[in-house]
């Protein structure tokens, strides 16, 4: 900051003989929060057909994109010495993308007016403006100090990498089919183990209960008869399974799964 | 055809764009970030700042780069352009860099730009133009001046031009503090300065021939004269030439001449009347080629300086010592005599000064006080020959450690540290002209059994391949030996399997301008596997490399040639000049051949048929001229003659082998013409009003469609300004399932009347400039290709993919439902360049003006290889790596997953087992 005023004070002090100055100042901004971080070939570049080679600006250790002097600046056609024209102004930067400025210079080489412009669009078609010289003054309002600071924000960043999708055991575990597998493996190992700790009253009351369940008649169903014997289409009609009677008299529990267990020891012979 | 025909379907369905990834750098691209040839003058060691412990290496090269390189590892800190365009080069254009220790800037000047930059991070500090009067000399201004800060030091800038001008310049703002003057005429020579004066020299025309030395000294506060001499050296200078040193700031400077026949040198210490005439002591009597001087830069150091002689077959110094009170020069002791090269340089620590003498066989350092050798190492292998020397100084009690830079015949540049090669730079790459990629052909061998195999009768061959297949079994044991290890590094290699035999990692030949060749290894991140002085001359000016299987052939614009064996250097084959262009019309060519050349603003068509008369002549219409012609790549496969569109229908591709197009530039136009290399007929002309034809104007041709970009901005503030990049694609007929004229003929002929293409073209505006195109380049060009572009501005290389810039995009409306299916979007006049396009990514490939690429035996990657400044090479994979098993395929992951499963299986099927006999068990309870 102090280095910044007492070049401003240099600045009011040089003469006014030499043709304006433009500064584009780089504020922090999303894509870019702090502007010293660019790297040292960032530049910025005024481009006119008349020219013959465009206008470059290096980047200053204040962040900041500095036109000195037009005129040095060589004309295409030698004979015309007055660069006044619409230049296209643009920071190059490989990372950081920036909007397009437009610059109108007089003939004294003197800033008349900075607006944003669209690539793509007329030329006419401008857009915010940055500076505008009042009507009849001087450049930077005719205090002396002719410098034109407008800024630039850079609008993004360009990501160059793709990110290559790691192996990690933690996004396995964020996959619902393996954890609804785990959850099904968690109780087919540990609900035996669970009953075989219960109390026996308890388990006793247990089985009955999930004996009177549909699910669990067709569970007893599947582990008895297994998948080939089991009727689907009956059990969802909500019938008894063939040849057995309904598990709904506690009595003829127990023979119906002796008889079913008969018959698959019958089959097996 | 049905393998391509599958190819082309997993080609199409991947999606185009595909950026690199973050672990592949380094593998699959190398970059080698050059500076050019580092000038004598302008490189020094230097701390970035008064408080790091670490010196870096600046120069200023030949190519008007300026950069800071880490002497640790030959790393590029950072780097600046310095040529600007609005910059009148000096007589000379040599460029001046200076330095001070304590500050943190270095102070540059090159023409009529003087600019001071950050030492640290390469940013501007402040920069000073001086329109017309180009800066001869540079110096800083060293002053124990309590007025100004001590982290800033003043430069004092010297500007010739039509008269000499002495200029302060202020070290924070670089605004002119005063300026002195010369209107005397006199030649501006020199600036230098001491603690308490500046001292003006220039060289004053004697009467008859010759110059005087004139010394003006200023005073440093206000530059008012103070007093003035005049030195009669008349009769040894005859020009700036003739002035060996004039003391940069040494607490006395000094100036030093010799007479013509190198048998006195003469020193007179600047602002003093007396001038010291030492006989030089020349007793190997062979004629001195050179004398250079070395002295120490610092202010604070002993005024001890090295003089060093150097004959034909060898050189020998002298040090001299300055005796401050006195102001006479006496000398010291001198240095032997040896045979062959020697650098010598000059390091400082505190006041010290020490001398060191690199040779091919050792490094030695001696004190400027005494003659005794301090360090000295032996050079194992030795040095090639190096041209000049920067040296630092490290001392530790008794122990001494040195680093020196060299800077080698080649122009690569080298560190020395304490006798090992510690790195090189191939800055002589940025000299590169001509690059290709070798044909490593190790199975050259087996070709010629194959061949003589063929030749012979079915019973011979038969006993001819058995009897190679059990010699092959030689190789078996070995073989099998190397198994387990390459199994082993598979599995932890980065990549899954080694494509070295794909082609991927061919070696590239880059012949460079000051007449070397080099052979970069694309598997080893680029480095020199060797460096061969190939041209006779000091320099050449390369127009191809030509490659046959082990060998690289380079022409010449002279038609010389050389031949070169790619694995080791060797030159095998030289052909002398012919005088005339290696494609020259004359050669002894088959009957029908048909050949393009250019001469003065017209290009030529010759048949081999008349070597005299050229077949037709193009000429650009009047106030034009052509700036390039670019025709489609020797080798472009054309996968599909056809683009099928959403609705079945197929449009035929215009797929000619001879067009080539030329650009012409006019006042403020350009005009691109397609033109028939066979009969010189203009298929297709397109012409651009109100383009820059300063800026770059580039265009690239492949297949049935070319692309260009240019510049352009019309008067009217109706037209937009900026950069335009033109595509264009070739039909046979407007309408689908029409073939025109032609019909599906199978041969056609170029001389009778050959349909004209239907032409359709889409215009983007883009954000930067492209200083050179070419389009990816793969085996069977079933891939989708990319439009390659150099970008001079952002210092990349971008790869377009080529469904984006499809002409075919629909303008101002959504696309149907049968253009999504082709893949076309709604056409917007913007084209942006995406990050992941950029195949140079986040690094800063500068200068690149030629971008080649080359088909691997892998269809999904093509090679790419940059040069100009800087090398950049990777592989590009436009469709995605879809025959490749990349990085992400982890075969470990693989592994444990497979052996995860066993382990579970091994677990599960006892448990299964003695679930199935209980249920038994219990069935039968």
């Amino acid at each position: 900051m102090q280095l910044l005023t007492t070049l401003s004070f240099l600045l009011f002090l040089t003469p006014a003989a030499l043709s304006s100055k433009l500064t584009i100042t780089i504020p922090p901004s999303q894509a870019l929060p702090n502007p010293h971080s660019l790297p040292a070939d960032t530049h910025a570049t005024l481009t006119s057909i008349n020219l013959v080679n465009s206008l470059k600006a290096s980047l200053t250790r204040s962040a900041r994109f500095v036109f000195t002097d037009f005129a040095v600046a060589e004309h295409k056609a030698s004979q015309q010495d007055d660069i006044s024209g619409s230049y296209l102004l643009d920071i190059r930067s490989s990372e950081y993308v920036f909007t397009p400025l437009r610059v109108d210079l007089d003939e004294r080489g003197e800033v008349m007016g900075v607006w944003e412009t669209f690539r793509g669009n007329e030329w006419g078609n401008r857009g915010a403006e940055k500076y505008a010289r009042p009507a009849g003054g001087k450049a930077g309002g005719g205090n002396g100090d002719e410098e034109v600071v407008v800024d630039m924000r850079a609008i993004g960043r360009k990501g160059f990498y793709e990110v290559r999708q790691t192996f990690s055991p933690l996004s396995l575990f964020k996959n619902p089919m393996i954890l609804l597998a785990l959850v099904a493996l968690g109780f087919t190992v540990g609900m035996p183990k669970l009953m075989e700790n219960m109390d026996p009253e308890l388990r006793e009351e247990f089985e009955k209960q999930s004996r009177a369940s549909p699910i669990s008649g067709a569970q007893s169903a599947m582990a008895g008869g297994g998948p080939a014997n089991f009727d689907l289409a009956g059990w969802m009609a909500g019938a008894a399974p063939r040849g057995q009677p309904a598990p709904v008299a506690e009595s003829g529990s127990a023979g119906a799964a002796s008889g079913k267990e008969n018959r698959a020891g019958a089959r097996r012979r | 055809m049905r393998l391509q025909a599958t190819l082309f379907l997993v080609a199409s369905c991947v999606p185009s764009t595909l950026a690199i990834y973050a672990d592949e750098v380094g593998h699959i691209d190398f970059h080698h970030a050059l500076l050019g040839v580092p000038s004598e003058q302008s490189t020094f060691f230097q701390r970035p700042s008064s408080s790091s412990n670490a010196a870096l290496l600046y120069t200023l090269s030949d190519k008007s780069l300026l950069g800071a390189v880490n002497p640790k590892d030959g790393a590029l800190l950072w780097r600046q352009n310095l040529s600007r365009p609005a910059v009148t080069p000096g007589h000379d254009n040599q460029g001046l860099l200076r330095a001070s220790g304590g500050t943190n800037a270095v102070v540059s000047a090159l023409g009529d730009y003087v600019s001071a930059w950050s030492a640290l991070d390469g940013k501007l500090i402040w920069e000073n133009w001086s329109p017309g009067m180009p800066v001869v000399d540079l110096e800083l201004l060293e002053l124990e001046d309590a007025s100004s800060a001590p982290s800033v030091t003043d430069a004092i800038a010297l500007s010739g031009g039509k008269a000499g001008s002495v200029k302060r310049l202020d070290g924070s703002t670089g605004k002119i503090k005063w300026e002195f003057h010369d209107e005397s005429g006199d030649v501006p020579f020199q600036v230098s300065a001491s603690s308490t004066d500046v001292f003006y020299i220039s060289l004053q025309p004697a009467l008859l021939k010759g110059y005087k030395l004139r010394v003006t000294s200023l005073d440093p506060l206000t530059g008012r004269q103070t007093s003035q001499q005049v030195l009669n050296s008349d009769n040894d200078i005859t020009g700036p030439d003739s002035v060996l040193f004039v003391g940069a700031n040494t607490a006395l400077p000094i100036v030093a001449w010799a007479d013509k026949s190198h048998r006195t040198l003469k020193i007179n210490a600047i602002g003093t009347k007396q001038v010291t005439a030492v006989n030089i002591g020349n007793t190997s009597g062979a004629d001195i080629r050179s004398i250079k001087l070395h002295a120490p830069r610092t202010l604070n150091a002993l005024p001890h300086f090295l003089v060093q002689y150097e004959t034909e077959s060898g050189s020998w110094a002298e040090v001299y010592h300055i005796d401050l009170a006195s102001s006479t020069v006496s000398k010291a002791y001198s240095l032997p005599f040896l045979q062959g090269w020697s650098a010598f340089s000059t390091g400082t620590k505190d006041a010290n000064v020490y001398f060191t003498r690199v040779t091919e066989s050792e490094t030695t350092i001696v004190s400027s006080a005494s003659h005794g050798v301090l360090g000295r190492w032996p050079q194992h292998p030795p040095l090639d020959r190096a041209l000049h020397a920067v040296s630092e100084v490290a001392m530790k009690g008794d122990s001494v450690a040195l680093r020196s830079a060299i800077v080698l015949e080649s122009g690569d540049w080298q560190l020395i540290q304490n006798g090992a090669v510690g790195w090189t730079r191939p800055e002589a790459l940025s000299k590169a002209l001509a690059a290709n990629w070798a044909d490593v052909d190790s199975q050259q061998d087996l070709a010629h059994q194959l061949e003589v195999e063929g030749h012979e009768s079915i019973i011979k061959a038969y006993t001819h391949r058995v009897k190679r297949h059990l010699k092959d079994l030689e190789h078996l044991p070995d073989w099998l030996k190397e198994l387990p290890k390459r199994v082993i590094t598979s599995i932890l290699a980065d990549e899954v399997s080694n494509l070295d035999s794909y082609g991927v990692s061919k070696p590239v030949i880059v012949a460079t301008k000051n007449g070397w060749v080099y052979a970069l290894a694309s598997g080893d991140h680029g480095k020199v596997s060797w460096r061969v002085k190939a041209a006779e001359e000091d320099a050449w000016n390369v127009k191809s490399i030509q490659i046959q299987p082990g060998l690289a052939t380079v022409h010449v614009d002279d038609g010389s040639s050389v031949t070169l064996n790619v694995t080791t250097g060797a030159i095998t084959q030289r052909a002398s000049a012919t005088g005339k262009s290696p494609l020259s019309p004359e050669d002894d060519v088959s009957s029908d051949v048909y050949i393009v050349t250019q001469e003065d603003e017209r290009i030529l068509g010759w048949s081999s048929k008349d070597s005299r008369v050229p077949a037709w002549v193009f000429q650009p219409a009047p106030g034009e001229k052509i700036v390039r012609a670019t025709a489609r790549p020797s080798h472009d496969p054309v996968a599909s003659i056809g683009k099928v569109l959403g609705d079945r229908s197929v449009l035929y591709k215009y797929l000619t082998p001879n067009a080539a197009l030329v650009t012409t530039v006019g006042d403020n136009s350009a005009t691109f013409y397609l033109i028939d290399g066979v009969t010189g007929r203009i298929l297709y002309t397109s012409t651009h009003k109100g383009v820059d034809t300063a800026q770059p104007i580039a265009s690239a041709m492949s297949e049935n469609w070319f692309a260009y970009s240019f510049y352009a901005e019309g008067s009217d503030p109706s037209e937009a300004k900026g950069y335009q990049l033109v595509v264009s694609e070739m039909y046979e007929s407007p309408i689908p399932n029409d073939r025109g004229p032609l019909g599906s003929a199978a041969n056609y002929s170029s001389i009778a009347d050959l349909p004209l293409p239907h032409v359709i073209s889409q215009a983007f505006i883009i954000a930067e400039p492209i200083s050179h195109m070419a389009v990816t380049q793969t085996r069977q060009g079933i891939t989708t290709r990319q439009l390659l572009v150099a970008l001079p501005e952002s210092n990349a290389i971008v790869g377009i993919p080529r469904p984006v810039i499809d002409p075919r995009r629909p303008v101002g409306r959504d696309p149907t439902s049968t253009e999504v299916e082709e893949g076309l979007m709604k056409y917007a006049p913007v084209l942006e360049f995406d990050g992941r396009w950029y195949l140079s990514h986040a690094r800063q490939v500068a200068g690149i003006n030629t971008v080649l690429s080359a088909p691997t035996l892998l269809e999904s990657t093509s090679l790419i290889f940059g040069f100009g400044n800087d090398i950049f090479a990777t592989r590009a994979t436009p469709s995605q790596a879809f025959d490749i098993l990349g990085k992400g395929f982890s075969k470990l992951q693989l592994l444990l997953t497979i052996v995860a499963l066993a382990i579970g299986v091994a677990i599960l099927a006892p448990m299964a087992r003695k679930k199935k006999i209980d249920t038994l068990w219990k069935a039968r309870s």
